[in-house]
């Protein structure tokens, strides 16, 4: 064994054409670096005393370093022949051994690193087993420790939110919920951006806490329904959502739950400031002051909310609806309607029948209408309308109209839109992607 | 060796690194191994101690920015304002005047308190450059903004006033609080005779400790860069500090450095791909940002460093976290190798750490780099110095220094004086042993960048020495002796 290493080193250096660091060798055969060391300089020595070998070895020289007046500590790596010159000029030299040991004259330090950090990288785990300082408190913390160390600061960190609900409810997510509001009226925004950033604040804190992962699903598409939630009003059961509510409020962990329940009644007062004759969660939902038309509106609002909230896998047209949405906000912001408030949700009574799928699509259209002075005038819009797979009737929205337009409802009975109505009633609704073709089609 | 004191000082006790590793007893390594009855090989322990991080004030716990800055003046003045009345008491005597502005008299000699604003006509104003009618194109990044039309104005809680007289207008910076006296001329500017700063704040007395120990401060490691000889420097940096380098003696030297503390800019400047957000991205999409390569070197680095001694890490200017101060420890899920290790410690920049109880208080070198563009200083070791005449880390901020604005405190503003104040990404590496009105002792260090200087220091916080540690690999070539 004593002298087996010089074969192995032999073998290393000669056959393999390897650069044998101290460093590598120490790992490679499981030793004290300071002994691998040595064995490279008793190889060497030994080589050279044997037969003039074409080795050449690089020397680590560390001391004291004088440098314009300042001293320090200067470590190196020197190819043998700078060795002696090195040391001369240091003022007190600490330390010399060999570094390494290769067959092949060496031009700059590149090779000498890349050895290094593949034996290091091979034995990551134990990359320290034969330096010569131990420490005793680097020791890998076991998997229980880590879920305590990260439990502990997982538990502060939902605290401050908690304690601070007053500054985050104003100031937090008041950027995300206002952007999307936007393109509705100013009305909804306000009075509704404080309930959604309650919301997103909820999801918020649900995602932190580790525990309700099924919470997360469920909630991302309420997430995403909110924006949404405060124009396209339908009539879906409410039921179903308020159920959902509870349910969790119910799973949540307790911040999350304190949150949410702390947000509800938040939700509640700001209510009745509202519009009384309504029931508590169109309340909390719909916070406009709409003159015209707010009842019914709103009802739908929520009722087309809730069924999203209840359809939350993602279908392939869902992607469709959602990218509509923002665009509509913006053609909408282009027209303020001053004198008669284009709702800019769409309803109808039929949605009462709580369809099941329900989607919405964006479509070009001419509108054919008498206007005030009784001219006859066209225009080409983009109105979304909402069809489903298996009615046939289609709700559309007004958008975008130089002109004040009236809100299509196929459902109200007013003169103006009768003419409209046939036109939209014409849209044979499909309820599939190629609705937007039969819409190229019928501007003849 | 503290270097300002070197030619001077013959203190028995500066006891250096090397010296200290120089004792060695034992064979040298250039020799036979010995046999293998004998053990492998020394193994020396790492000294433990106690370490505990003070740096709470600078962790932002919800963020909110929809907050004004102004209440980061309002509360720095406030808590400011005590102390600075009481120097001035000190200063000139505790029957001068100490007036708010409003009640100023012309000619009247007193003293005023308040925030130093500079008007600087180079400073880059964001209002200036997209204003239409001035046409003007944004101007160049520059070196310095200071100008011969600068005018300094002391603000307080309700007014402002020009200051003119004896005060170097350009070694100020805007954010400063101070203490003026003089008196308030007919064409309502106020002329300077004398000024003073809030000084050291008081500081806890070092503990006695027997034997040596060290902390070794590095910073501007610049991983990920793309010329990457300093690799080799940064690996015997990491072997000799864990011990694998050299011979007996200075291994258990290197036994008694107990900490190593990195202060920012660990990935190089270009990982900062600026491209990706102005390319179309089709063309970015399969390319991977620079710094996930990089994080992954820094993660196996810091593997082979936690498994052997406490490691502080602070991110920098280029690391990925938060662009503002203070800057937010970087994520443990980056560090998957290195986090199992307890002695990873992700600090965040500016960081305070007891260890041992020294007290040591840094930052990775964007105040003092701020400083230097908006004055006339240039030497890092001054402005650190200023800063803490000042009693502020970060007198720019929010001016020109990107900072979270605070509601009710600046945690910027110096408490209690630490022992080692340090700042990290220096040009060249200085030290400086401060002492303070009271008796405070302050060791200032500027870390010079390693991936550019080779350089880290080890500082002796026993005696508050610090000496500089070089790694080189061979051959060293002139550009880097030279400097």
């Amino acid at each position: 064994m004593d002298e087996l290493y010089l074969d192995n080193i032999d073998e290393f250096v000669n056959d393999h054409d390897k650069i044998v660091t101290y460093k590598w060798l120490s790992l490679t055969l499981g030793v004290h670096v300071n002994t691998a060391k040595q064995m490279l300089y008793h190889y060497l020595d030994h080589k050279r005393k044997e037969s003039s070998a074409q080795l050449h070895a690089t020397y680590l020289v560390s001391g004291k370093f004088e440098d314009n007046g300042q001293t320090g500590h200067k470590v190196s790596v020197v190819k043998e022949d700078q060795l002696e010159d090195f040391k001369s000029k240091m003022s007190l030299v600490v330390s010399v051994h060999v570094y390494s040991v290769q067959k092949a004259l060496l031009k700059d330090s590149g090779p000498l690193y890349s050895v290094d950090y593949d034996a290091v990288k091979d034995n990551l785990k134990n990359c320290t087993k034969f330096s010569a300082i131990r420490c005793a408190s680097a020791v890998p913390m076991s998997s229980l420790e880590l879920q305590q160390a990260r439990q502990i600061h997982q538990v502060p960190a939902p605290e401050p939110e908690h304690k601070k609900p007053a500054m985050n409810g104003e100031a937090n997510a008041s950027k995300p919920s206002t952007k999307p509001q936007k393109g509705i009226m100013g009305m909804f925004a306000s009075k509704a951006a404080p309930k959604n950033q309650d919301n997103v604040k909820d999801i918020k804190t649900e995602q932190k806490e580790d525990t309700p992962v099924a919470e997360a699903p469920k909630s991302k598409p309420a997430a995403k329904a909110n924006p949404m939630m405060n124009f396209f009003g339908t009539q879906t059961a409410k039921k179903p959502d308020k159920t959902e509510k509870k349910e969790e409020a119910a799973q949540s962990s307790s911040s999350a739950e304190v949150q949410r329940q702390s947000s509800q009644p938040e939700e509640k007062r700001e209510a009745p400031a509202v519009q009384p004759p309504k029931d508590t969660k169109k309340e909390a939902r719909s916070k406009s002051k709409r003159v015209v038309d707010s009842d019914s509106e709103e009802e739908k609002m929520e009722k087309k909310k809730r069924r999203r909230i209840k359809k939350p896998e993602p279908d392939s047209s869902d992607e469709d609806v959602i990218p509509d949405s923002p665009q509509q906000m913006k053609t909408r912001e282009l027209s303020p309607s001053p004198e008669k408030e284009v709702e800019p949700v769409s309803h109808s009574p039929s949605q009462g029948n709580s369809q099941k799928t329900r989607k919405r699509r964006r479509v070009l259209k001419a509108r054919t209408f008498v206007d005030d002075e009784g001219c006859i005038v066209t225009e080409k819009c983009y109105e979304s309308e909402s069809y489903s797979e298996t009615e046939d009737d289609v709700q559309a929205t007004k958008q975008a109209s130089k002109d004040p337009v009236p809100a299509k409802r196929p459902a109200s009975h007013k003169p103006d839109e009768k003419k409209s109505q046939k036109k939209t009633s014409a849209n044979a609704n499909k309820g599939s992607k190629q609705a937007s073709i039969m819409g190229f089609f019928q501007k003849k | 060796m503290v270097t300002a004191e070197a030619p001077r000082s013959t203190l028995p006790r500066t006891v250096m690194f090397s010296a200290l590793s120089a004792q060695k007893e034992g064979s040298s390594l250039l020799s036979r191994p010995a046999s293998e009855d004998q053990d492998q090989g020394p193994v020396f322990e790492r000294l433990s101690l106690a370490y505990s991080p003070c740096s709470e004030r600078y962790k932002v716990g919800e963020r909110s920015f929809s907050r004004q800055y102004a209440h980061i003046y309002a509360a720095r003045l406030m808590q400011m304002r005590p102390l600075l009345s009481e120097r001035a008491q000190q200063k000139w005597g505790s029957a001068v005047l100490i007036k708010r502005l409003c009640d100023l008299q012309t000619a009247e000699q007193c003293c005023i308190v308040g925030t130093l604003f500079k008007r600087m006509e180079l400073q880059p104003s964001i209002l200036r450059e997209i204003s239409d009618e001035h046409n003007l194109l944004p101007q160049p990044a520059r070196a310095k903004y200071i100008s011969e039309t600068d005018e300094l104005i002391l603000e307080d809680e309700l007014q402002r006033i020009k200051l003119e007289g004896k005060i170097d207008r350009d070694k100020c910076v805007t954010g400063s609080v101070i203490a003026i006296y003089g008196a308030e001329r007919n064409d309502g500017k106020f002329t300077v005779e004398d000024f003073c700063m809030a000084d050291l704040p008081p500081q806890t007395p070092r503990p006695v400790l027997s034997s040596d120990r060290f902390v070794l401060l590095a910073s501007g490691l610049g991983l990920g860069s793309s010329h990457a000889d300093s690799m080799l420097g940064l690996q015997l940096l990491i072997d000799m500090v864990t011990g694998q380098l050299g011979d007996q003696g200075e291994q258990s030297g290197a036994a008694n450095i107990s900490r190593v503390l990195l202060a920012g800019n660990l990935l190089s400047q270009s990982t900062q791909d600026k491209d990706a957000s102005t390319k179309p991205k089709y063309l970015t999409k399969k390319t991977q940002a620079g710094s996930v390569e990089a994080i992954r070197l820094l993660d196996e680095l810091l593997l082979q460093l936690v498994a052997s001694l406490p490691v502080d890490v602070m991110p920098g200017q280029y690391d990925p976290t938060n662009y503002t101060l203070p800057q937010q420890p970087l994520h443990r899920c980056m560090f998957p190798l290195s986090s199992v290790y307890p002695t990873l410690q992700l600090a965040s920049n500016p960081h305070i750490a007891n260890i041992d109880g020294v007290r040591f208080l840094g930052t990775s070198g964007q105040n003092v780099l701020d400083i230097q563009k908006y004055s006339s200083m240039d030497s890092h070791l001054e402005i650190l110095e200023e800063t803490l005449r000042l009693r502020h880390l970060a007198p720019t901020a929010p001016d020109t220094l990107g900072c979270f604005p605070f509601y009710q405190k600046d945690p910027f503003i110096l408490e209690e004086c630490p022992h080692v104040y340090f700042s990290g990404n220096a040009t060249t590496f200085e030290s400086k042993l401060v002492k303070g009105p009271d008796g405070q002792e302050v060791l200032l260090v500027t870390i010079p960048e390693f991936s550019s200087t080779q350089t880290a220091c080890l500082v002796n916080y026993v005696l508050l020495n610090v000496s500089r540690s070089a790694s080189r690999p061979s051959p060293p070539t002139t550009t880097r002796k030279a400097r």
